[in-house]
């Protein structure tokens, strides 16, 4: 009985010199004012929820986060905290409103981002020319030793498709796609895969535009985007209508799917428009 | 012997009061011509300008230079240069050179409409600088009557071909002034006609109406048996508004006596659970399952909204 309190005695004692020993091994935590520690807090939640996908809880947070360092007179993390939000905005598909917060950015460390941003909200936009133009600005700003620098390039690829180049963007989304090899960039790398499989079926290569929007599905799927997954089947039942696939009918409804499960009304209505073009051209 | 004398005295006089006279004629004569000399700025001290045109048209030696309309000096010499300009340089008078600004400009003007050419030196904006001696000035050629009368032409020309046009619409049998006129008689026996048709269908619609009115005396009288229905239970009516309405405001005055401390407290409260919750992830073992804040990158994406090119 004896030997039991002992042993149960020296655990203690032992439990208790490990957690003063791991208390004493860790840093003193960083003090830091109140407001900015909770404006860090919201920047991490919305990177947070962008990462997911929560593009509408993302925004809150970015902009709050935003209102919280401006308040402290922390401007060059405000302004990261409204392109955080501008690119919330551009996926929720507010162009306009993206451009508007984009627009106030002088920090300079931010501002080949803040053009990147532009670019995609003016192709958004359908203005082609500005979005060339912003394009132009920003790699002049980004050069090829620059880290966004092969973002800048896809972009730049996705403005000349746009433009009805479809040769050029190709060779553009393919030096685009080198550039990102060996980054941990899986979001750009599908977007490239999606550009190209656009732009070989621009140019009649209807097999390798199967490939590489199948490829750019996969990794949407590994990524978990629905609005993304949507939008490769959508292009995977564009490429089948090319090629006469009977398969291609079954993309859409798969499309459509996936965007009325996610609650995806545009991709919902675009898939809908194409199902009923599709039976209109059998009949 | 004497009268000789006298003759000689007399002699001598006469050839003294004829050189007085020659030398005053030759003081006069020189005194003239240095006043001519002087009028024509023999002794003035001059100043030159130049400038180079296309053109030596209207521009000879001797041409008159004038500054605010003064003639303040002349063209000395008009040279055609080896790469076929012309270079033309200008003598004025030294005085005057104050109103020549380095930006001055020469222009080649007519007095009048068909006068003589003069060349005018507009001074430029920049007062504060002058222009040096041997400066090279702009220079520029005034409108003619030429050119006046080419662009009047070309003015008066559409509107002569636009009364030719108009003139010849109007004279045109089928869609003209003659036209017009039968198609405006036209349109007048068309209006006799329907005044008549009118006066024939008011007398019908007379009838019509007379019909109507006793119609609408019967509906009114309805309508008044209604009125007074709706007078008998609109009393009762708006009593139970009001009192919904006193209601109403008694929970809003509450309301704005609860409600704002409610707010601040829950804000408190948020504010204290965030606070708790940031603090939590600070405690170990919690901040090891918990990333630590930190200034966020997002991942690159060209096309969040994956539209391609659409």
């Amino acid at each position: 009985m004896r030997k039991l309190e002992l042993s149960a005695w020296l655990t203690m004692q032992a439990l208790l010199l490990v957690s003063i020993l791991s208390a004493c091994s860790t840093p003193p935590p960083l003090v830091e004012p109140y407001i900015e520690k909770q404006a860090l807090a919201a920047e991490t939640d919305g990177a947070r929820r962008y990462a997911r996908g929560d593009y509408v809880g993302s925004k809150l947070n970015f902009a709050d986060a935003g209102r919280m360092y401006l308040s402290v007179d922390n401007v060059v993390a405000a302004e990261r905290s409204q392109l955080n939000a501008a690119r919330a905005e551009l996926a929720l598909g507010s162009a306009e409103a993206a451009l508007r917060r984009v627009a106030s950015i002088l920090e300079p460390t931010l501002v080949t981002e803040g053009l990147s941003i532009s670019a995609q909200a003016h192709l958004a936009l359908g203005a082609k020319a500005a979005a060339q133009a912003t394009i132009a600005l920003a790699l002049a700003a980004c050069p090829a030793t620059c880290p966004d620098n092969p973002s800048l390039q896809v972009l730049q690829a996705r403005a000349l498709l746009a433009d009805g180049r479809a040769a050029e963007a190709l060779i553009l989304a393919e030096f685009g796609l080198k550039a990102l090899q060996g980054k941990d960039e899986l979001r750009e790398v599908a977007n490239v895969w999606r550009l190209i499989a656009s732009a070989a079926l621009a140019t009649g290569d209807t097999l390798r535009a199967q490939q590489a929007a199948q490829t750019a599905l996969t990794i949407d799927r590994q990524l978990g985007l629905p609005e993304k997954i949507a939008r490769d089947w959508l292009l995977l039942g564009e490429i089948g209508q090319k090629t006469g696939a009977a398969d291609a009918e079954a993309a859409y409804r798969r499309a459509l799917a996936i965007a009325q499960a996610a609650g995806l009304e545009p991709v919902s209505k675009l898939a809908n428009e194409a199902l009923a073009k599709g039976k209109g051209v059998s009949k | 012997m004497s009268i000789l004398i006298e003759q000689d005295s007399d002699a001598v006089a006469l050839r003294q009061g004829t050189r007085r006279f020659l030398l005053i004629a030759v003081l006069v004569v020189i005194a003239i011509v240095a006043a001519i000399f002087v009028r024509q700025g023999l002794f003035r001290q001059m100043a030159t300008l130049g400038f180079v045109t296309d053109s030596a048209q209207e521009l000879n030696k001797g041409l008159a230079v004038k500054v605010a309309g003064f003639r303040v000096g002349a063209v000395d010499s008009v040279t055609l240069r080896p790469d076929g300009k012309v270079e033309v340089s200008l003598e004025i008078d030294a005085n005057y050179m104050k109103f020549v600004t380095h930006d001055a400009v020469i222009e080649l003007r007519k007095e009048g409409l068909i006068g003589s050419s003069t060349l005018e030196i507009l001074p430029g904006a920049d007062k504060a600088h002058l222009a040096a001696n041997e400066a090279k000035l702009n220079f520029n050629r005034a409108e003619g009557v030429t050119a006046m009368a080419n662009q009047l032409r070309e003015q008066i020309v559409p509107i002569l071909n636009d009364i030719k046009a108009i003139t010849g619409t109007l004279a045109d049998p089928k869609s003209g002034l003659p036209a017009t006129l039968a198609s405006v008689r036209g349109t007048v026996d068309s209006i006799r006609e329907l005044a008549t048709t009118g006066n024939q269908q008011v007398s019908t619609l007379g009838a019509a109406a007379e019909r109507a009115l006793g119609k609408l005396d019967d509906d009114l009288s309805l309508v008044g048996k209604t009125l007074d229905a709706t007078n008998a239970r609109l009393p009762v009516l708006l009593e139970k508004s009001q009192k919904i309405v006193e209601h109403v405001e008694k929970i809003t005055a509450a309301a704005e006596i609860s409600v704002p401390p409610a707010v601040r407290d829950g804000g408190a409260v948020l504010g204290d659970v965030r606070e708790i919750v940031s603090g939590a992830k600070q405690v170990w073992p919690v901040r090891n399952l918990v990333a630590a804040p930190t200034a966020a990158k997002l991942k690159a994406d060209s096309d969040p909204r994956a539209e391609g090119a659409r």
